[in-house]
Order: structure tokens, then sequence, then C-alpha cells
């Protein structure tokens, strides 16, 4: 598999999801230098002081029998976790400047997650939402539990306006068990007052990886003659010069993003940001870094 | 202001196309789909203001652009003062004839005083320019108010030898009026001979602010007698030939005997009587009188009290010498052709030249310099040494004539003039037998004859090629039969065919005796040279371009009329005074030329009364209304500045308009 298949431009032109999210992760993988694909192989990871309350079971008696002391043998893909997907799905997802829309973008990573989480046998949910919860997959193992998820995915379109105080206070019930809740979103919005709506999921124990979806012209807009743009989501219109475009804009939206950035670290949230031309490898990285982080 | 092509302002229309652009074309766009206008704001709208100000700049620069070029079509004037007669100031111009006429009964002095008048009439600080017109106007002075510097310039015209001409002073008037740029008042003093006007009045036109005032300096027409022309040879090789007629011309005179005086070098000859009618005129001929070897100032007098004393002698020269020397080259010796030719050229009248027979192969060491005339008969291929010999000769002047026969042909060059033989063409027993000479061009000295090849039949000729040579006489068939070339100074003449009357029998034809006399006499230089010219004329002082030879011209005075420069490169020269001018060539060819006044000049009558008001009267007031209706404004042209304003307005817009383009680079 080619680094090249991770190209979000090159995936937009692979038929189902599945198979797009197939080609991401074989892909990814494969150019690692050693397979994360952790499962229950019985490979030794380390040794650990027994404590009380840990099964015994687990204690390696050969160890005890000449040191006598208790330790606890540990192997790699021992630990399942649980994945659930926070997708943002409203209109300003719907946005791009050369092809691939951010919701496209969104779809892959999702469906990129989904994919890798099942082959690590993690149990993998999903929440599709924009000013509420639109689609809910609880998170599992059992059989069919990827197409349902990729269904989901594909499902998603992006459609009404963003407001994560009133979907986020339904994720509160959703995720009753501690995992890793991937956040995928262009959040338009104040960048403390996010920070504030999804910090309580890291309260219940929960990693938080924010994935900041942005198209590059959202970044870096370039306009060569005075525009009427209209917003996506409020149909709200205003005409913009190239200067405007070329120097406020991209100050505002730089300090947003720096906000965003600091706002996250700060609440122990772990964000990333994603423009929408970047490959998914470093999305998936990141991933499996918090998910190593955990066990 | 006005606009002398006002439908050029249709053009502004173009306008609207910047204004379309920049303004309905803007409003157009389409709306733009982005995800969030968060971090737009309404303020934005002051920075698309001052966006759309500065494009308000390059739409002013373009609008203007169109608007100043269709102006600058259009021809913008604006009316400012001409020379009108309600001008102020004014140029006065004193024009003094001083042709050959004025010298009768005082007129110039006349003239002078009459300026000298008009000149204390004008007011102090009155810009004056005082001019002489003869053939031409000169101007004595540049315009100045300075009366003692004007007055010097009147005292100090003098009168000259030329015609006056009231056409060249019009011409010259017109132009003065373009240059000053004021009005002219123009005040001519002549004694207005009916003979200087123009043949068309119109000629006479003045430029519309010039004002026009005649001052005759005669008042009616005085009778003249003049000795009106002299026809004598220029040059004479026999004592018998110097046979001299003139004309008696009176002008406005009753009839009258008049003695008429041949004078030679200051000495009387003879003094005969003429018998002239009541303004007529009468010719008397003077048979024969001694001329001494070379040069002869001769003149011809009357004694006849009247106006102008100055045309009552009319000068020629007459050059006497030997027969001139002309070299007959043959391939071999009792030749027919020397014959022929020989008895041809004694036969003549004023036979010019007398032959020497030499054959070519005993030619080389003759100097063809001491030859006015060069004959080469049937030369074949001549010794190279001669040949260069030959060629020299004809570039310093030199004049040969070829015949061409069969010896030539077979070469397959004429030789010296170097023009290559294209065949030798024979009339055959059964075919067309001979061939006969065709159509001649009548202008060359050397055919100007009736019926001179009449009856003639060639029965052998060299076809010659037509290319960068004058043909003179073609055969019936086409091809040339005598066709001249010039080389250098010299020039000659190629004859198809032969003297013997074996290759034709032009020899037994008696127009035979006249080409080889003609021939002869032109490639000698005889006809060619007047003794006689009128001042004005102008004297040829080389044939071609080549300069380096100096001629020499002594004027009547002993004196060099030529600096060195000149002698070695002027192309002609002026005769500006009567008497004896003498032209010394490189060659030693030299002559002397008489110049006598325009006989013209010797008619003293005067312009009609109603013809000087009219010409009066071409000057100011009879142009016709002006764009302002009026006579004194003239149109000023303004389209220049307003295209420099253009051209200033697309500096601006192509400068306006790069910096937007970097904006927008800057923005990509």
């Amino acid at each position: 598999m080619d680094q090249r298949f991770l190209d979000p431009a090159i995936l937009a032109n692979i038929s189902g999801l599945d198979l797009v999210a197939k080609t991401v992760v074989d892909g990814f993988i494969a150019g690692l230098h050693r397979s994360p694909d952790f499962g229950f192989s019985q490979e030794f990871a380390e040794y650990r002081a027994y404590s009380v309350g840990d099964d015994l079971r687990h204690v390696d008696w050969n160890v005890f029998a000449r040191t006598e002391r208790c330790y606890l043998k540990r192997y790699r893909g021992e630990t399942n976790t649980l994945l659930t997907v926070l997708l943002d799905a409203s209109a300003s997802m719907g946005y791009t400047s050369h092809g691939v829309t951010k919701m496209d973008y969104a779809r892959y990573l999702a469906a990129s997650l989904v994919y890798l989480a099942n082959r690590q046998r993690d149990a993998a949910g999903l929440i599709v939402f924009d000013d509420e919860v639109r689609n809910y997959v609880r998170p599992s193992t059992r059989q069919g539990q990827l197409a349902r998820l990729l269904h989901a995915i594909d499902d998603a379109e992006p459609r009404a306006r963003t407001d994560f105080a009133k979907p986020f206070v339904q994720f509160q019930e959703f995720l009753k068990r501690r995992g890793i809740v991937a956040v995928v979103s262009d959040f338009f919005a104040d960048a403390r007052r996010i920070v504030k709506t999804i910090e309580p999921l890291r309260f219940r124990g929960n990693e938080v990886i924010v994935f900041h979806v942005l198209d590059p012209e959202e970044i870096r807009p370039r306009l060569s003659e005075p525009a009427i743009l209209v917003d996506m989501e409020t149909g709200e219109q205003l005409e913009v010069s190239p200067e405007y475009a070329a120097g406020e804009y991209r100050r505002r939206i730089e300090a947003h993003l720096e906000r965003l950035a600091t706002e996250a670290r700060k609440a122990g949230l772990d964000y990333f940001l994603l423009p929408t031309h970047r490959p998914l490898d470093a999305a998936l990285r990141e991933y499996l870094a918090i998910r190593q982080g955990r066990m | 202001m006005g606009f002398f092509t006002p439908w050029f302002l249709a053009g502004l229309a173009a306008a609207g196309i910047p204004i379309y652009f920049h303004l309905l074309r803007r409003h157009r766009s389409v709306p733009k789909p982005f995800s969030s206008l968060m971090f737009f704001e309404r303020t934005t709208q002051s920075s698309i203001k001052h966006r759309r100000l500065r494009y308000w700049k390059l739409l002013a620069l373009r609008l203007a652009l169109l608007i100043l070029l269709a102006l600058a079509f259009a021809g913008p004037y604006v009316l400012e003062e001409a020379f009108g007669p309600g001008s102020a100031r004014r140029l006065v111009v004193l024009v003094i004839d001083n042709s050959f006429s004025m010298r009768a009964e005082g007129r110039l002095e006349r003239a002078k005083q009459e300026a000298r008048s008009v000149l204390d009439g004008l007011p102090a600080g009155a810009e004056v320019q005082v001019a002489a017109l003869a053939d031409r106007l000169e101007f004595q002075t540049l315009p100045t108010s300075d009366r003692g510097e004007l007055a010097a310039a009147i005292d100090a015209i003098q009168a000259s030898d030329a015609r006056s001409s009231y056409g060249e002073l019009a011409r010259a008037l017109r132009a003065a009026a373009e240059t000053a740029r004021m009005p002219l008042e123009v005040h001519f003093f002549s004694d207005l001979q009916q003979s200087s006007m123009p043949p068309s009045f119109v000629d006479l036109q003045l430029a519309p602010s010039t004002r026009f005032l005649l001052h005759p300096a005669a008042d009616d027409l005085a009778p003249n007698f003049a000795v009106e022309s002299v026809h004598a040879p220029a040059k004479i090789f026999r004592q018998a030939q110097a046979a001299v007629q003139a004309t008696i011309a009176g002008f406005g005179t009753e009839a009258a005997t008049i003695p008429v005086t041949l004078s030679v070098n200051g000495k009387r000859v003879e003094t005969l009587e003429a018998q002239v009618p009541a303004n007529g005129r009468a010719t008397v001929e003077f048979r024969s009188f001694e001329a001494a070897y070379g040069f002869n100032r001769c003149e011809v007098s009357i004694d006849a009290a009247d106006a102008l004393a100055d045309d009552n002698r009319y000068l020629f020269a007459i050059e006497r010498s030997d027969p001139e020397e002309a070299l007959f080259l043959h391939r071999r010796r009792g030749g027919r052709d020397l014959v022929y030719f020989r008895a041809a050229l004694e036969a003549s009248r004023n036979a010019a030249f007398r032959l020497q027979p030499v054959e070519i192969a005993r030619a080389g060491t003759i100097d063809p310099a001491r030859f006015s005339v060069v004959v080469l008969s049937d030369p074949g291929a001549l010794p190279a040494g001669l040949e260069r010999s030959l060629e020299q000769y004809l570039r310093l002047g030199g004049g040969l004539l070829i015949a061409a026969g069969s010896a030539t042909a077979r070469t397959g060059r004429i030789p010296v003039a170097d023009l290559p033989v294209l065949e030798a063409r024979y009339a055959s027993r059964q075919g067309e037998r001979f061939f006969l000479a065709g159509h001649s061009d009548s202008s060359h000295p050397a055919v100007a004859v009736e019926n001179l090849w009449d009856g003639v039949k060639f029965y052998l000729t060299v076809g010659l090629d037509p290319a960068n040579v004058r043909t003179v006489t073609r055969l019936a068939g086409g091809g040339p039969l005598l066709v001249e070339k010039a080389v250098g100074e010299g020039r000659a003449l190629i004859f198809a065919s032969t003297f013997d009357n074996v290759a034709n029998d032009f020899p037994l034809h008696p127009g035979f005796v006249a080409f080889v006399e003609r021939t002869m006499n032109y490639l000698g230089g005889v006809d060619t040279r007047t003794s006689v010219k009128r001042v004005g004329d102008f004297a040829d002082l080389r044939t071609s371009g080549a300069q380096g030879q100096v001629v020499e011209v002594i004027g009547p005075d002993g004196r060099r009329e030529l600096s060195l420069t000149e002698a070695a490169a002027a192309a002609s020269f002026e005769l500006t005074r009567t008497g004896f001018y003498e032209f010394r060539r490189p060659n030693g060819r030299n002559e002397m030329v008489a110049v006598n006044a325009d006989r013209r000049e010797s008619s003293l009558a005067v312009v009609p009364e109603e013809t000087r008001r009219l010409w009066e009267n071409t000057g100011e007031g009879t142009v016709e209304a002006g764009p302002t209706g009026g006579t004194n404004r003239r149109p000023r042209p303004l389209w220049w500045y307003v295209l420099l304003l253009a051209l200033a307005a697309a500096v601006a817009e192509s400068l306006v308009a790069a910096r937007y383009l970097a904006v927008e680079r800057g923005t990509a």
C-alpha cells in the first residue's frame, strides 16, 4: 500500500466508505516501522508489581518462586478500549475549495478510526450531531458493527447549524463507559465555549481527541476581487474585499485556532488541526498514540 | 473654441465602456458560499468602499483617456488674433525693384527716394525690413526699427542685370507672412513692367494678412530701342564663316533709322543702318569681318537716344580656331570606310574637323587626348594599351564614334564602350535581303535630320544589348542601330554597322554627309557650345557627378567667380551679370560665354491701372471669413496638447492599474 492513498483527494475517487477506510488504515499500518496491531497475541509487554484487586490469574508464578514477590505479566493487546466518534454534520461542513468537502474528509477520518478500532477489537461507536444528536450507534464489538458504523457515517449529510451545547448534554447519557472520544468538527464557535462544552467528557475519564477539520481556504482565503460571501449555516450575506480576507480575516482565524488549541490543552484535551488537503495518517497516528497512552 | 472635425466627438460614447466594466459589471458578482462569516464583520464594508474609491481613480483615468482621444481627433482649436487689419502690430516691408529695367531714366533713384519717404512717414518704433526684387526677393535687413540701418540698406541697393518677376515677389511675400507671425504691410517701389507679370493673375495672390501698396517709379510707357538678339556662330574655322545677324527692336517707338555697329575686341568693325518700323523689329547682317584666333569679344550696339541705354548693346563671343583634329582608327590601309568618311566630312558646310587616319596596329604611341573626336571603324579587338588610353580619354570627356562590323562582332564585344555583341545579323539573299532603319530619336542631335535613313539598306548589322545605353535609332526589325553610352565625362556613339559600303549602302546616300557632320559636331562639342546666354541662366560645369576636376569660371571683371571647393564640386553656375565669362575646363576645352540682360526687360510698358488695383487687393480683405466670421482671427490647433494629455492619462492609468494588479497578486 502506498502512502499516497492517504491523500484525501485520492480517497475522494474511491467509492464505498469501507474501502476508503480499509485503504487508509492498511496503508497507514504498512507505513509504520513496527506493527501496532495489538489484538490478542500473547506478546509480552512488561512486568508490573501486584496490587490489591489484581487478578491472580495474571501473576507470574515462576517469578514469584524465584523472588517471592508477586508480579503481573502483561501482554500487548491484552486490553480493549472503547472509541466513540462524535461527527459534526452541520451545514458548514459542506464547504470545500478543492473538491473534498470538510464533511467528506470528516467521513474518511471517522471511517478510518472505526475501521482501525475494529481491527484492534476495540468497541467503536458513533454519534452524528449538528444542533442536536441526529444518529447514534452504540459502541460494540459485535458482528456487523463496522458495517453499521460505516453506514451511519455515510448517511451523515451536512445540514442545519452547529450548536455544541444541546447535543453535548445528550452525549453524557450515551457515554457511560470510559474510553476514547474523538470529536470531529470545524468548530466555528467561540473557542472558550467549545472547550467548556467538550470538557465534561473528559471528567468521566474519557480521553478526548479534538479533530479540527478546516478547508485550506478557510485558513488562508484567496479573493481576487471583492466578493459576496454567503454563510452556509445562516444564509447571511456579506461583501468582502480581498484586502480584508488577506489581512484581518487571517489574523482572526489564526487567533481563533491558537486560542482553541490553548484552551483545549488547558482542559486536557488533545487538539489536532486537520486541513482537508492533509493526508489522514497524522490523525490516525494521533489516535494510536492516545490509545497506547491509555494502556 | 471649436472643432475642425466635430463628428469625431461621437467617440465620446466610448466612455460608456469603462463605466460599464467598472460599475455595472462589478455589481453582478455571484454570491459565494462560505462556511461561516463569524470572522467577518460589517466593518469590512468600509474597506470595500475604500477599494471602490480607488477603482474610481482608475475609472476616472480611463474616462479621461477616452475623452481626450475623442477630443484630439475632433481637432480642437482656439481663435487667436491673426494677422488682420485690426492688429496693431505689423511688419512693414519696403521692396525696391532693382531689375535691369530700373536702370532707365533714374527709376531706381526715384524708387529709393520714395522708399525713404515712406520710411520717414512710419511711426517711431515700427518694425521695418528692406528687400530688393529682381529675379528673386532678397531681404537686405532683418526686421528692425533702426532708421539709420534701414536708410543705409535702401541706399545700398544697386540696379542688377536680372529680370524682375512679380510672381516670385508674391510667392516670397506669402512665405514671409507665414514666418513673420504678424501682419505684413508691403510697399513695392517698381517701374511695374507689364512683362514682369506672371502668366496667371492668381500667382499674385498674397496672404490674407498682407497689406500691399504699390509705388510706381515710372509714369507711362517710355519709348525704347534695344538690340534684341544676335545670331553668330560660336566657333568659326574659316574667315568666311563669320557672318553676324542682329535684330533691333523698338518698344513703343516711332519708325526710325538706327545706326548699328559691330565691334570686335573693342574695335569698331562696321556700322550699318537698320530701318526699324514703329514699334517693330529690323535685322541687319554683317557679312564678314576679321576674327582673330582664339576668343573674340564681340558687341553689336545701336546709337539711339531712348529710355534704357543699357540694352543698346548686345554681347556675343566668337571663337576662331583651326579645324579640330579627329582621329580615324581603322584596321587596314586603303579601306573604303576612310574614303567615304573623309569625303563626307570634307563635304560639310562648316568643316570643323580635320581627319587623321591611323591604322590600329600602328596607333600604340598616339595620345587620344590631342583629338576632339576618335572614330573606330570596325576595330575588332584593340591592343590593350590603346584600349586603356581610349577609355581614359573617354572618361575625361572625349567623344568616340565606333562602327561595329563583322570583325568587331567576332570578338563578342564593343571595345572601349565595353558593350556585349549579341550576334552578327546577315541579311540573306533568299530571305529579307536587307534590313531597314526604323524609329529614330529625333531629339538626338546626331540624327535630328529628316529622312536621314531613307532608302538605306543594311546587309550586316551587329546585335547590341539595349540595356544601360540610350538607343538613338532602331532597325525596322527592332534591334538597335545607333546607341549612345555615357562614360565618365565623355560619350560614345556605337553604330551597329560599318562605313565601307559593304555592310550597308549608307555612304552612298546624302544622309551620310549630314550624319557624319552632326555626329562629329555632337561628339566634338561644337554644337553644344553656345556663346550667348541671358542673366539668370545656368552654365553646366560638368556633365556627370564626377568631382575633383576643377572648372575655373572667370567673371566679367576678370576675377574667379568660384571658390576652390565650388570649382571642384559645383555642377552648374548661375550667370548673374552681363559681360563675358570664361570657363576653363580640365580637358583644355575652354569656353567664353557672353551674358546679356533678358530683353523682356527692354519693354517698358507698365501694368494697367485696373490691374494694379486688383493686385493691391489680393492681400487683406479678400480672404473668406474664417470660423469666427471675422478676418482678423484665426484658429490655433490644440490637438497636439490634447494628445499629450491623453498620453499622460494613459501612463497614469497604466501605473494605477499595475498597482491594483500587484494587490491582487499579493492576495493570490
